[in-house]
């Protein structure tokens, strides 16, 4: 990896950590604009058939055995964040696998 | 504005998963042609700080008027941002990563509403600050000025949609106006959209600043021998 990919990565890893590990714990805890505005409406309650997410150790954006506190939010935040990044990787290295056929520069 | 499970109707949430899919695999297919070796770790770093970033609700109207929204708060959205630094195809593909992990591993946001979720925060954010980047080439005072307001616009427009959508389920309670519905979700928004455009700003500023050469737009103008690589 060139220095200057590197520097990409560990910029952008440092500045999630901080954001999600530890940032995020003083996010405030009121409903947000569309929850608040359902409240306002009254129009909070589900009706239609939906598909629930499946069960998570992360509900919450906490980390259940954590509990609600500073580290169980600071994993979630971290984890989470690293989730993202480490599936974009993944998702760009399925992409980039074949050189595309419409790209002149491989070809 | 994650839409919970159990609020749109099944033609709905279908309508906006057949939407974002078609938009998702189109990205997919243009983020093949667009990804270069240093785009990579710019489009998963932007990804993950959209995540992170929108875990810190910050507190809007807290302690305003009685009878106004009160005690509300917002987060980033961080599409448009992503369509400006990464272009609408990246900038798609990462916000839908971020919202499917929200979905399937935090429980934020409704399974099925994920098409209708991708579309109001990453689709149309996205595609919104991918055409406002290309207003501008060099930043100025003014191009910041059009992403602020293209940020906050973004936000107005995707809580309109939400509205639009949960009326058209039938979420809405029959003593409520559409309009009146929309007025209460726009003006809560209007606020969220504020600080969204100034985040926007601030983060397009910062990463012009350090990797002004793999920002949406530039790769042009590189090569075109307009900017220094």
């Amino acid at each position: 990896m060139s220095p200057y990919n590197r520097n990409t990565l560990l910029v952008g890893i440092l500045v999630v950590v901080v954001i999600g590990g530890v940032l995020s714990y003083f996010a405030s805890g009121d409903p947000d604009g569309l929850e608040k505005t359902q409240e306002i409406l009254g129009a909070a309650e589900p009706v239609h058939t939906g598909v629930e997410p499946p069960p998570s150790v992360f509900e919450g954006y906490s980390l259940k055995c954590l509990g609600e506190g500073f580290w169980g939010n600071a994993v979630a935040g971290v984890v989470g964040s690293l989730f993202v990044l480490g599936g974009l990787l993944v998702v760009a290295r399925i992409l980039k696998r074949r050189p595309s056929r419409q790209d002149p520069e491989k070809v | 504005m994650h839409i919970a499970s159990g609020f749109l109707s099944p033609p709905v949430w279908g309508t906006m998963a057949a939407v974002s899919g078609a938009a998702l695999a189109g990205s997919l297919a243009a983020a093949r042609r667009q990804l270069d070796d240093r785009k990579v770790p710019l489009m998963g770093v932007m990804g993950a700080f959209v995540f992170a970033a929108q875990m810190v609700n910050f507190p809007i109207l807290s302690g305003f008027l009685a009878g106004l929204p009160i005690g509300t708060s917002g987060h980033l959205g961080g599409g448009f941002l992503l369509g400006v630094l990464l272009g609408p195809a990246l900038g798609i593909v990462a916000m839908a990563s971020v919202l499917v992990i929200q979905a399937l591993v935090f429980q934020d946001g409704g399974v099925e509403a994920l098409g209708a979720n991708i579309f109001t925060m990453g689709v149309f954010p996205c595609i919104l600050g991918g055409v406002v980047r290309g207003l501008w080439r060099k930043p100025s005072w003014l191009s910041y000025t059009v992403t602020f307001a293209g940020a906050a616009i973004g936000v107005l427009a995707g809580a309109t949609l939400v509205i639009l959508l949960l009326d058209w389920s039938v979420m809405l309670p029959q003593s409520v106006s559409l309009l009146q519905a929309l007025g209460v979700m726009d003006s809560v928004h209007l606020f969220i959209g504020l600080v969204e455009g100034a985040i926007t700003v601030a983060v397009v500023r910062f990463v012009l600043g350090a990797r002004r050469e793999v920002v949406f737009g530039t790769t042009q103008l590189v090569s075109a021998g307009e900017v220094k690589a």
